[in-house]
């Protein structure tokens, strides 16, 4: 049902698209990106939930949400690394075209040692027939490397040097 | 896995990934990168020797030639790397996929319901 392929799309950010083809309509998806429930309902790494505190679903509109680890295994992790289980997090939506784009803007400041910076992630639907193409770019942040790599202006052009993501979409 | 920093400056170069991509076509001789990847030799050398030291391309010597090629392991590396950073977001959207059939199962229920 999907393939992903990481791109370089513009130069000075690292940018990785991750592409999906759903067969859905472009509302079901952006549901699921726009509401209390829906983002409740996906979001969050592995390992960790989200209980959403204030949702505004227009442009500039809050995204506030407690990201909680949620398995035994991850309360213990947080707990070794001396974190605690849950964070307050805060986001807001940058862009807000129902059912054909959406950005959201998050602040990152979890990051042990990095100084806290914000980080957009952008959503865009295209539909064809039964299916929706969802696209997201991301410009990295789970490593502190990809924040380095962000001020030295590094494109991922080095991921065209590996086949195995050179598929196309499905 | 940690990643040196001077991994993706030496690849952040756009003329030493144009020899990088020269070279994906097999081992070769200067002379023919020059030709595939349109850089002058001098150029070419530099670069070469910078990829050598950064341990992308090996060198070795036949008779009078000296051959390039590309070293698999460094390459490796970097896709590892960033293969770890996409499998956070693949699971991810797997969840998505998954609380996407959750939602349209519900919406399908709740409208035979209606109609019952």
């Amino acid at each position: 049902m999907s393939t992903s392929k990481p791109a370089a799309t513009r130069v000075q950010r690292p940018k990785v698209v991750i592409e999906r083809i759903y067969r859905a309509r472009p509302q079901e998806l952006w549901h699921l990106w726009t509401s209390k429930t829906g983002f409740e309902s996906w979001w969050g790494p592995e390992g960790f939930r989200v209980e959403v505190r204030t949702l505004e679903a227009r442009v500039g509109g809050a995204l506030h949400y407690d990201m909680i680890a949620a398995t035994p295994e991850m309360i213990e992790a947080m707990q070794r690394m001396g974190r605690p289980s849950s964070h307050a997090t805060r986001g807001r939506y940058a862009e807000f075209k129902p059912y054909q784009r959406l950005a959201i803007t998050h602040l990152i400041d979890f990051l042990p040692g990095v100084k806290p910076y914000e980080s957009t992630l952008l959503v865009e639907f295209f539909p064809s027939g039964e299916s929706t193409r969802m696209v997201v770019t991301l410009a990295p942040m789970h490593d502190e490397e990809f924040t380095k790599m962000s001020t030295l202006g590094f494109t991922s052009q080095l991921a065209k040097l590996d086949n195995r993501f050179k598929l196309s979409t499905a | 896995m940690k990643m040196h920093i001077d991994v993706f400056q030496t690849l952040a170069d756009p003329t030493r990934r144009r020899v990088v991509e020269a070279l994906r076509h097999g081992e070769m001789q200067v002379g023919e990168i020059v030709d595939r990847a349109g850089i002058h030799q001098s150029g070419v050398s530099r670069h070469l020797r910078i990829l050598h030291e950064a341990g992308f391309v090996s060198k070795r010597a036949d008779g009078q030639r000296r051959l390039y090629s590309l070293k698999a392991t460094r390459f490796r590396e970097l896709n590892d790397w960033l293969a770890k950073y996409l499998s956070l977001w693949e699971s991810r959207l797997d969840r998505f996929g998954d609380a996407l059939e959750v939602q349209r199962q519900r919406r399908k229920t709740a409208r035979k319901e209606k109609r019952s």
